[in-house]
């Protein structure tokens, strides 16, 4: 009788990961972030819910409430983004996502009490980790955190930071302060000692100070994009990239195209009034590109897709730009046709897939 | 030089220069007040070409073919309507005698009080019959965007008289400088008037203001322009998916905007790279928005010959002249 | 491509304001019922590929002026339940300015049971999974049926 050598043959299939969506929402119920609050917080929103009115409730969403009428769950006790089991259908299965990011807006508020947004956002994030984080794999978290009261922040990110799965940290896109403010460098610098990204993610409490407050939802969304412009310039202008050398920020759902525009404004001030700023002895827009990445959603749709391309190229935002469906949002982007052909097939590469694992430190390669 | 400059300033160095032109209260106000002009630090910086200039002959060899003048001292005034539309026509009665009566090859923009319009309706039945001024003139910031339906009637009552608009850099003292906060430093400041350029195109686009005044042209000046392609990639999408809240807006928006609005050339924020400069043109349809401005006092570096070196001939007459010449209806 | 008439339920299970979405040769289609009118539209939104007929059917905004604006039953549009994106529910038109493409329409109507018997080529559609499951039927000489031409 032949001698057989037996072996162990590791047989988990390694699936090459192609797509990364960093903008994903998913959105909690007051009922489901109240299991999560002490009693006294508890007490509190069930004597006034949440006292703050929402955007939406200045700008009603002139779209189908602002959602994809088709990611409605149907279920009891859940609303759009409630529920993990629909996104994990329509977003993850459907198109094949391999990473996605979730960005949960629910503690953005600018106007709580610091005892109460500490305990809010903390709830936000073990609502993550409990239903979501642990739900999927494939899913990724941010770290919301009480951005208004620093050190109630940074307590926050290092209490979340240990979990890996918390890939950034996440700040809304308009505050109390412009958002290059020295107020809120101690949250960057936390975030990048943790070697976390800062997500800026558009929306929050303040906007449209100096032109004042418009009439319709279409001026507030495209303005979104405006408000980042000007949040970005206020970041360069104000020193914090060259305070903080390793901080990395990701600017989402604001547009890219107006990027290399901004950069030619910036370049040309700082060249008439360069001798004013001393916390900026290299030029913006090499901040600019050593410092920040931006998400694609809501991505421009310029008639000749080729203008896109030169607006990219223009601002060298090819490996800064990372693909994001916006799930389940009304203006959501899809992954298989979002993207222009025009773009060519290794700029696509590196926006739907590899900018993101390099900012993330993602594995290439995930369990299928 | 043959131009049209749309952007030419002067400023009366005090109150008292205006004094002839207000009545006995307002004198009394302003000098029991202690009000005193500040000379708008920020429109010009002393470090980057100072202050206007404020009498005909200190202007006077600064006139190309024709110059509109814009004089921003109304951005000074502060939240009196009263004392606001008492100081708009002290201003423009300044513009007739000192500067518009003294040559013929200058305009004007007439200022409004900012903060009524009733107020501003007023002063452009008052004045804006004089063929010398040519547009009515208000600050890029505003208390609500200017597109909003509470200012129709001024777009009303300067179109009967043939008057085009223009939004300058700048005013509405106490308005945060930008559409996200209070700033720290004059960068921010200088640039943040281009965002808000953007939130005011969005607004007279939105409002259905060129639905209504077909012939209105806002002039966008002092506020750049090489952020306006992809602006419009984005606004023309959003109202594809959000048209029915604002269904008097019948045409994607980048239709309106290419026909109703200018741009001044001053500041020229362009790219380094020739290349760029013209991918730019391409995505704005041409240069033929654009409109020459010196911007004088006020200096911006050498964007401008830089976009002038990438023109044709022809394109490079109808910035200089043919596109202000058509907007102001001015021959040589 | 010969002409193909698909059944898609009998009148009497199509009440108005319904709508079926149907698979016909691997292409997914949408029939509407409005009033009397029946409409038959491509499934998949041209601009990111929406499943446009699971969005809401609308009639016109009209606006003479801003802020006066109305509806009008005339045409009706369907929108993309993503972008919002609209079309003629009857022609597939696209309003969304002229580099925007339309959307492929076919006709629908009611025919009655007697005709689709005769005519080898109608057949029944094939049942389609999701929000708008269709019935499986029998097809009777009494009865009236609405058909989607392709």
């Amino acid at each position: 009788m032949a001698h057989v050598d037996t072996q162990v043959v590791e047989t988990i299939t390694k699936r090459k990961v192609e797509l990364v969506d960093c903008d994903v929402h998913a959105q909690a119920t007051e009922a489901m972030l109240a299991n999560y609050l002490s009693a006294p917080a508890r007490r509190l929103l069930e004597r006034y819910g949440r006292r703050t009115p929402r955007v939406t409730d200045w700008y009603p969403r002139a779209r189908n409430a602002g959602m994809r009428v088709d990611a409605w769950p149907g279920k009891p006790g859940h609303i759009w983004g409630s529920d993990p089991e629909t996104t994990r259908a329509q977003l993850l299965d459907e198109f094949g996502v391999d990473y996605a990011v979730l960005e949960v807006l629910s503690g953005q508020d600018c106007y709580d009490h610091p005892d109460f947004a500490a305990e809010w956002n903390s709830a936000v994030n073990q609502w993550q980790i409990e239903e979501w984080l642990s739900f999927d794999p494939r899913l990724r978290g941010t770290i919301a955190v009480p951005h208004e009261y620093p050190s109630l922040a940074v307590a926050e990110i290092e209490r979340c930071a240990g979990d890996d799965r918390f890939v950034a940290v996440l700040l809304p896109a308009s505050a109390a302060e412009q958002l290059g403010s020295p107020k809120y460098w101690p949250i960057y610098e936390a975030a990048t000692a943790f070697g976390r990204p800062v997500a800026f993610h558009t929306g929050g409490y303040v906007d449209h100070r100096g032109p004042g407050y418009p009439s319709f939802y279409l001026e507030y969304h495209v303005g979104n994009g405006i408000v980042m412009q000007s949040q970005l310039a206020s970041m360069v202008a104000g020193g914090m990239f060259d305070e903080i050398p390793g901080l990395r920020v990701v600017l989402t759902e604001c547009g890219v195209a107006w990027a290399a525009a901004l950069t030619w404004s910036l370049d040309s001030a700082w060249e008439l009034m360069r001798e004013d700023h001393a916390r900026l002895p290299r030029r913006p827009s090499e901040y600019i590109r050593d410092h920040v990445w931006f998400t694609t959603q809501p991505i421009e749709e310029p008639d000749d897709p080729q203008h896109l391309l030169w607006a990219i190229e223009q601002a060298r935002l090819g490996d800064r730009l990372l693909f994001a469906t916006d799930y389940p949002h009304w203006d959501f982007d899809s992954p298989k046709q979002a993207l222009p052909r025009a773009l060519g097939a290794p700029l696509r590469r590196a926006i739907m897939c590899e900018n993101a694992l390099a900012l993330y430190g993602l594995p290439a390669e995930r369990a299928g | 030089m043959d131009a049209i400059d749309c952007d030419l300033h002067c400023a009366p160095e005090s109150y008292e220069a205006l004094f002839p032109y207000l009545n006995d209260y307002w004198r009394q106000y302003i000098t029991e007040a202690g009000i005193r002009l500040n000379g708008l630090p920020h429109a010009y910086p002393r470090g980057l070409g100072g202050t206007a200039p404020s009498t005909y002959d200190a202007l006077s060899e600064h006139v190309p073919d024709f110059a509109i003048l814009n004089c921003l001292t109304g951005f000074e005034t502060h939240r009196n309507a009263y004392f606001a539309a008492a100081v708009a026509s002290a201003i423009n009665d300044w513009l007739r005698e000192e500067f518009l009566a003294r040559d013929s090859r200058l305009r004007a923009s007439l200022v409004v009080s900012p903060l009524s319009t009733d107020d501003a309706v007023s002063e452009i039945s008052r004045v804006g019959e004089d063929p010398q001024f040519v547009q009515v003139l208000l600050p890029v910031r505003s208390d609500v965007p200017w597109g909003n339906k509470n200012h129709h009637a001024m777009f009303a009552a300067a179109r009967e008289r043939g008057l085009q608009v223009a939004l300058h850099a700048w005013g509405r003292a106490g308005l945060a400088p930008t559409p996200s906060g209070f700033t720290t430093t004059y960068m921010e400041d200088y640039l943040g008037n281009q965002p808000i350029a953007q939130a005011q195109v969005l607004s007279l686009v939105s409002e259905g203001v060129f639905e209504r005044f077909p012939e209105l042209h806002v002039i966008m000046t002092e506020c750049g322009f090489a952020w306006l392609a992809p602006l419009l990639w984005r606004f023309d999408k959003d109202w594809k998916g959000v048209w029915r809240e604002v269904p008097w807006v019948k045409r994607p928006p980048s239709e309106y905007v290419r026909e109703h609005f200018r741009f001044t050339t001053a500041p020229a924020h362009l790219p380094s790279d020739p290349v760029a400069v013209d991918q730019l043109l391409e995505m704005m349809d041409g240069s033929g928005m654009l409109v020459y401005a010196s911007d004088y006092p006020h200096e911006h570096g050498d964007g401008l010959p830089a976009l002038l070196e990438r023109l044709s001939d022809a394109q490079r007459r109808e910035l200089l002249t043919g596109t202000a010449a058509e907007l102001y209806g001015l021959s040589a | 491509m010969p002409f193909v008439r698909i059944v898609v339920a009998p009148l009497s299970g199509f009440p108005d304001g319904e709508r079926r979405i149907v698979n016909v040769g691997g292409r997914s289609i949408g029939v509407f019922r409005v009033g009397s009118h029946f409409y038959g539209i491509r499934n998949r939104c041209p601009h990111q590929g929406g499943p446009l007929c699971l969005g809401h059917v609308l009639g016109d905004a009209v606006a003479d002026a801003p802020g006066s604006a109305r509806i009008s039953s005339d045409p009706l549009r369907i929108a993309c339940p993503w972008h919002g994106w609209e079309y003629d529910l009857d022609s597939g038109q696209s309003f969304m300015g002229p580099a925007s493409p339309g959307v492929r329409s076919y006709g629908a109507g009611v025919e009655p049971g007697a005709s689709l018997l005769e005519d080898a080529t109608a057949r029944p559609e094939m049942r389609v999974p999701g929000p708008y499951v269709a019935e499986t039927f029998e097809v009777t000489i009494e009865d009236e049926y609405v058909v989607l031409h392709t």
